[in-house]
């Protein structure tokens, strides 16, 4: 693994494009209120990770961002671009917003390369013959390359995730989202994940990661964002939420998970 | 990370063996017997009772089918005195060519035959691996076919709108093995000899452009070609036997899916005109006895069309029976589509897809494939179904079965038809399942 921790670029450029900007957001699900005033930025080229414990709304925030999911209250922009209730604007948000999730979710019916190129023939409508050459580039960033051929089913759970990363760069996103990528795959197949995720925010690609992979948010992360019961409950850089929580159930949560990874 | 390796101890390095070819257990015949059949005194004691039960069962049957059976006669009588307790099949036999064809003239069932045959070429190249736009062959095969066989049925003047759209389908029939020709010879296809001609006129349309102008031409040759052909015109009503039955039940197993398709996906839409609409329609059909449809179809349909329209029997017992199918088959495809994970919709999304992107190239492929059995089972069983078409007279094979009882030399001949349809008709139904299965064994992808 490259173990370079990446803190200059952190510190350094303080200032740049605001790459989202959530104002404000409420969301019910029913009568069930799921996020409670979140406010956030995010600048572009910075990596965010989200934690917190299950059901605090962590999918459910980052399944907005991306028109996943409505929202009732509040606004969520992604480059200046405000996110609407409409097909049109879902569309122009998901060109530029690409997702992973914790399940993979391959098309099984396709071919791994297939699972790559459909996205860029149907609607970036480029020529087929150019889509397989720039898929076997990324297939081949991503370490499968050759298992172009194989359908989702019959490659491994560590592979089908990069694969899903390969197939979310090929439509040429801006910011990436992970929901829990690696929460099921094996230890092995988590440290390869993770080194092509590395390997993207090196690149300088914005990213906003929900995992508890405490030392990926520690090697990588500009911002840890600490979520419970739909609210941010705290957020600043690795070192200081990490180290030096503000709140008890930062870190009692922080404690319960540390003493099961290491 | 390192704290868990020892760096001081000398490590081993650890070689993955080489895999082995599977072990093949092999028994041969007798090996085969004694293991599945006779292994153990349970075992063996079924594999008696069995037996003994079908032969007591099979041995009326064959004795009455084969042993006793009369194959040649000119009435029943003669049967009958040949040999009384045996079938005849000689009835059957005499009147085979009017359970297929129905009153079709005798000398003209070769068009019946040359029309299905060419719906089998038409299909055809969609087995081959080097041809491209297979679905584009398929939706013209849908949309084209029916004019060409229909035009060949019923035959009429070398005139008119029929002939030439008539024409027009046999000129993109032979576009494609004109096409296919070009293609194992290596050579271009036919449109990309024109299409440096047409880049002048339009750049961006000059594939599309040429592929017309060479189907257009083609279509004129075929026109006056054809010109001096005249088919006798044969009146629906003459139409027949398995074949008329086999005309309308592919009518409704070739739109029952496209229908059930929309409406299962207008049941599941947000939009709520849509969304009742499919509703609507899905169970009102459903809940209404298929003989009654085709007894409405027949007496209301009138009501809804302009008078000027002239519509006859057949084409009102088609449109009900494929609106019947379709409603059923909506609920079939509504099933495989709550099978797809919702995850599946999110990926799509994810990447940007739109609605109908996302499901006619994620959703709609993976779940018509887990239903291909219960899509195979409602083709067998709206295939059956349109026996029924015989109680609003369409003289369809079960009517034809029926009039060989009523015919003077044959009175009285009931059971023997009716088992040779059986026989008919399992030949038909089985070969539909059997290749459902080879299909979704060729379509298993994955685990
Ligand atoms: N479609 C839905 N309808 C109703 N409630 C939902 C729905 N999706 C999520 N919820 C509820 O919203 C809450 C937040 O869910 P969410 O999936 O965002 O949690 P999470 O933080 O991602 O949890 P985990 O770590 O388990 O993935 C949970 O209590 C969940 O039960
Ligand atoms: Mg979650």
């Amino acid at each position: 693994m490259n173990n370079k921790i990446t803190d200059i670029s952190s510190q350094e450029k303080n200032s740049g494009t605001i790459a989202i900007k959530v104002d404000g957001l409420n969301k019910w699900f029913d009568k069930f209120h799921v996020l409670k005033d979140i406010s956030m930025s995010v600048l572009e080229k910075k990596i965010i990770v989200i934690c917190g414990p299950s059901g605090s709304g962590k999918s459910t925030l980052i399944r907005c961002l991306n028109h996943l999911e409505l929202f009732q209250e509040g606004s969520v922009s992604i480059f200046g671009q405000e996110l609407l209730n409409d097909k049109k604007s879902a569309t122009l948000i998901r060109e530029n917003v690409g997702m992973l999730f914790q399940n993979f979710n391959l098309f099984p019916h396709l071919t791994i390369l297939k699972n790559c190129t459909l996205g860029p023939i149907w609607l970036k409508k480029i020529p087929e013959s150019k889509a397989v050459e720039q898929a076997m580039v990324l297939l081949d960033r991503v370490g499968v390359s050759k298992l172009v051929s194989k359908y989702p089913g019959q490659i491994s759970g560590g592979q089908q995730q990069r694969v899903a990363i390969a197939r979310a760069l090929a439509m040429e996103p801006r910011i990436m989202l992970f929901d829990e990528p690696t929460s099921a795959l094996d230890p092995e197949m988590i440290k390869k994940v993770l080194d092509v995720m590395i390997d993207l925010a090196e690149s300088g690609m914005t990213m906003i990661c929900v995992t508890h992979e405490m030392q990926f948010a520690h090697q990588v992360a500009d911002q840890i964002i600490f979520m419970s019961d739909g609210e941010i409950v705290e957020t600043g850089p690795p070192e200081q939420v990490l180290k030096n929580p503000k709140w008890d159930r930062t870190s009692h949560f922080l404690q319960h998970i540390l003493s099961h990874t290491s | 990370m390192g704290k868990l390796t020892n760096p001081k101890a000398e490590l081993l390095e650890f070689v993955p063996r080489p895999s082995r070819p599977p072990v093949v257990v092999t028994y041969g015949f007798t090996g085969w017997l004694k293991k599945h059949l006779f292994g153990g005194f349970w075992n063996t004691l079924q594999t008696i009772a069995v037996f003994s039960l079908l032969y007591l069962l099979l041995k009326p049957f064959i004795e009455w089918s084969v042993i006793d059976a009369v194959w040649v006669a000119s009435t029943r009588r003669e049967c009958l005195e040949i040999s009384p307790d045996g079938a005849c099949w000689a009835g059957v036999i005499t009147w085979f060519n009017n359970l297929i064809y129905g009153r079709y003239p005798d000398e003209l069932q070769w068009r019946i035959n040359l029309g299905f045959g060419l719906g089998l070429v038409w299909l055809m190249p969609l087995v081959l691996k080097k041809l491209k736009n297979k679905i584009g062959i398929a939706i013209m095969a849908v949309v084209l076919y029916p004019f060409l066989a229909n035009y060949l049925f019923i035959g009429g003047e070398p005139n008119g709108l029929h002939y030439i759209i008539a024409c027009v389908a046999l000129a993109y029939l032979m576009m494609i093995y004109i096409n296919i020709i070009l293609i194992y010879t290596g050579c271009q296809l036919l449109e990309q000899y024109l299409e440096p001609l047409l880049e002048r006129i339009s750049p961006k349309k000059a594939a599309l452009l040429s592929h017309v102008a060479c189907w257009f031409v083609l279509s004129l040759l075929i026109v006056s070609i054809f010109q001096g052909v005249q088919l006798q015109h044969v009146p629906i009503d003459m139409w027949g036997g398995l074949f008329l039955t086999v005309v309308i039940s592919s009518f409704a197993i070739v739109m029952a899916l496209p229908i059930g398709v929309f409406l299962a996906l207008g049941r599941r839409s947000n939009m709520p005109v849509i969304k009742w609409f499919s509703i609507a329609i899905i169970e009102l059909v459903r809940s209404v006895p298929m003989i009654t449809v085709l007894f409405m179809s027949v007496t209301m349909m009138p009501l809804f069309f302009p008078n000027t329209m002239d519509l006859n029997k057949l084409s009102q017992v088609i449109i009900a029976v494929c609106i019947f199918a379709g409603a059923y088959m909506a609920e079939t495809v509504r099933g495989g589509l709550q099978a797809i994970s919702p995850g599946q919709f999110d990926a799509a999304k994810s990447v940007g897809l739109g609605y109908w992107q996302t499901m006619f190239l994620i959703i709609l492929p993976q779940a018509l494939k887990l239903m291909i059995p219960n899509i195979v089972t409602s083709f067998i069983s709206m295939f059956k179904d349109t026996t029924l078409v015989s109680i609003i007279g369409l003289f369809d094979i079960m009517l034809m079965a029926r009039n060989i009882s009523i015919d003077k030399d044959w009175y009285g001949l009931h059971s023997e038809p009716l088992v040779a349809i059986s026989f008919i008709f399992f030949i038909v139904c089985y070969g539909m399942s059997q290749y459902s299965q080879s299909l979704e064994k060729k379509l298993k992808t994955s685990r």
